[in-house]
């Protein structure tokens, strides 16, 4: 069966700006995979809503998107969010040549 | 080098101490995201897609060694151990946490450094030509007229909210334009009138992102002592007349296009002469006392360099030969070459620095360049005072730090921006394609047979990655969610300015860089001789052999076809 499309809320955490992601019991996770998983857009954006007047101390700028879910997986439809889930798909830190302080 | 007074330094300090108190109360949620927004962007402070991103600003480009070190401190203590060198001379740390940034401001300014106005609509970093006060065409040091506008313009209140950001570059050089002053809000030249006086000429309404244009002169011949007025009768039309309801039609480039060349230039001499009191007039001493800031370091007498230059390059060291060849550069002293340290190596993010090697780098410039390092609009390094007879012994150091490769102005010079790696406005990725670049051209024999040539890559219309002058560039756009890419050929920064033209269709990923390896290789078919550039190629025989060369073939047909709207 293909992947059934859902609604995911997500935003950034205040303190590091890492990914949040809301989960079904309305706590916050950093991966993508426990996020809570809706059927409707509008459900999302109500929680959206609810976060910003209630949660804004913890999370930043909390918006809705889509993703495709199967009973192993949960991936973001758009390639931009699929790299914010996973994060850079670059080297993020320069390797050095054996030099040390 | 500039040196804060008792007034700079206050001022840094009393606004690290100021985001100190916002940040904590953002954290402690008495101020929400969306009060707390225009404050961090006054400092420098974005919202990525993973993180939060500080950019600090480099007037100009120019640090000192204790500045680098400072740098590399604060990329151990406070980031993931790097920073990122941007394409206006400027660095940014991708993972700052927020509660640790107002101790980076303190870090900074306790080196004359900080991270205001380099972001938001105010007058931005004033950005100048990296060899500047050293190169032998130069016709007078921009830096000391950088330097009085980053005063003038540091606080402004007048210029605090301009419709847009805005970007001021200055050139010194008229006879080479390293600095791509004709894409900038405002671009200065200084210039010789008839009568052998120094003043500059200004141009307006430069610019890249979504509309790009090539800047007007505005006025010919400025007479130095008018320069901030003349500034100020420029931003003050464009406050007042600048779009603010759509932001993508809020910069001043726009403006000139909707009032005409002649009218704006009307509107900004009315007000100028209108406003150009005295208080605004710039005295000869102190021009004379910021110049003196960059007085000449304390250079020995030694012999002309062209024949150690020609003797290294043809030396049996070959790796060393190339890169005399393609990463030094002519010193107006006798006895002394610019070295350009390139930040473009295979597997490497282009422009990421290291802390280790950020430290070396304070060192070698000690050591070899009387302590100071130009940040470059390439993202790469340049030690601009080095002895000609070091130049061996130096280029073995960089090679052990992985600064050695021998590419700079070549095809794996690439200028490339964060894209959707980092981007919370990317389109698609950038970064990943500069990798493989380097990668696959890695070979000194086919870069040097290829010649110059740049390659410029944006993750999205706003063209942080200059794709527009780049002789090939690349703009990454979003199709139904999928990353595909603009292939364009033609542009130019320099004295010879031009916008590139998209080639085609839209390619996906995995396309794009084979097109770019077919592009090179119809040019070494077509190109006259070897001296024939790549970019003078591409005027000559238009685009036609190479829409050939990349669309002709039929996967590629095939390809394209997928991504067309
Ligand atoms: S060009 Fe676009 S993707 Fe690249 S850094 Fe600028 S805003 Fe981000």
């Amino acid at each position: 069966m293909p992947p059934a499309t859902h609604w995911v809320v997500t935003a950034s955490f205040t303190d590091d700006g890492s990914n949040a992601y809301r989960r079904a019991d309305g706590t916050w996770s950093r991966a993508l995979a426990e996020a809570g998983l809706l059927t409707e857009e509008a459900t999302g954006k109500v929680h959206a809503a609810q976060a910003v007047a209630d949660e804004q101390r913890l999370i930043s700028d909390p918006y809705v998107i889509e993703v495709h879910a199967s009973d192993s997986k949960v991936e973001a439809l758009s390639a931009r969010e699929r790299i914010r889930a996973t994060g850079p798909t670059v080297p993020i830190r320069r390797p050095d040549s054996g030099l040390r302080r | 080098m500039y040196q804060y007074d008792d007034h700079d330094r206050r001022i840094i300090i009393e606004r690290a101490q100021q985001f100190r108190g916002q940040v904590a109360r953002r954290l402690s949620g008495e101020i929400t995201e969306e009060e707390f927004k225009p404050l961090r962007l006054q400092n420098g402070l974005y919202m990525q897609l993973h993180a939060y991103m500080l950019r600090v600003a480099i007037p100009y480009g120019l640090l000192s060694s204790t500045q680098v070190r400072r740098l590399a401190d604060i990329a151990r203590k406070y980031d993931r151990g790097y920073a990122h060198l941007t394409t206006r001379q400027n660095i940014q740390y991708n993972w700052p946490k927020l509660g640790d940034v107002p101790s980076i401001l303190d870090d900074l300014a306790d080196v004359e450094m900080h991270a205001v106005q380099t972001s938001g609509n105010c007058v931005r970093n004033i950005t100048s030509d990296p060899f500047a006060g050293i190169a032998p065409d130069e016709l007078e040091d921009p830096r000391p007229y950088c330097e009085i506008m980053r005063q003038w313009s540091t606080f402004h209140p007048e210029f605090a909210n301009l419709p847009r950001k805005f970007k001021i570059a200055v050139t010194g050089t008229p006879g080479e334009d390293r600095a791509a002053v004709r894409f900038h809000d405002i671009g200065i030249r200084i210039v010789e009138n008839a009568a052998k006086e120094r003043g500059f000429e200004v141009l307006v309404g430069g610019g890249m992102g979504r509309t790009p244009h090539i800047g007007a002169v505005i006025r010919e011949f400025l007479p130095k002592r008018h320069l901030l007025s003349y500034m100020e009768s420029i931003l003050r039309v464009y406050n007042l007349h600048g779009r603010r309801d759509n932001k993508f039609k809020a910069r001043i480039k726009i403006l000139v296009v909707a009032l005409g060349v002649e009218e704006f230039r009307r509107r900004v001499e009315e007000d100028w002469e209108a406003t150009k009191t005295p208080e605004l007039e710039l005295p000869d001493a102190e021009v004379a006392r910021v110049t003196k800031f960059f007085a000449p370091p304390a250079y020995e007498k030694l012999p002309a360099s062209a024949d150690q230059l020609t003797a290294l390059s043809l030396g049996r060291d070959r790796e060393l030969g190339n890169w005399i060849k393609n990463n030094v550069v002519g010193h107006k002293v006798p006895g002394y070459s610019a070295v350009v340290i390139s930040v473009k190596m295979p597997g490497v993010p282009p422009g990421d620095v290291s802390d280790t090697q950020l430290d070396a780098i304070a060192g070698v410039a000690d050591r070899y360049s009387f302590g100071h390092v130009v940040v470059t609009h390439t993202q790469n390094l340049v030690l601009p005072d080095v002895k000609t007879s070091d130049l061996a012994k130096l280029h073995a150091e960089l090679v052990e730090l992985d600064l050695g490769k021998a590419n700079v102005g070549k095809l794996t010079d690439v200028i490339t921006c964060p894209g959707l790696d980092y981007c919370d406005l990317a389109n698609a990725r950038s970064i990943p394609l500069s990798l493989e670049i380097a990668e696959r051209f890695d070979r000194i024999d086919y870069l040097n047979d290829v010649g110059d040539v740049s390659i410029k890559i944006s993750g999205c219309i706003n063209a942080c990655g200059h794709h527009h002058v780049g002789n090939i560039g690349i703009l990454g756009i979003d199709k139904r969610g999928e990353e595909f890419y603009q292939l364009m050929l033609g542009g130019s920064p320099g004295n010879d300015a031009s916008i590139g033209k998209i080639l085609g269709a839209a390619l996906p990923q995995d396309a794009i860089v084979d097109a770019v390896e077919k592009v090179l290789d119809r040019y070494l078919v077509v190109r006259e001789s070897a001296d024939e550039r790549f970019l003078d190629t591409v005027r000559r025989v238009g685009f036609e052999p190479f829409r050939q060369a990349v669309y002709g073939d039929a996967l590629f047909g095939a390809a394209a076809e997928k991504g067309a709207e």
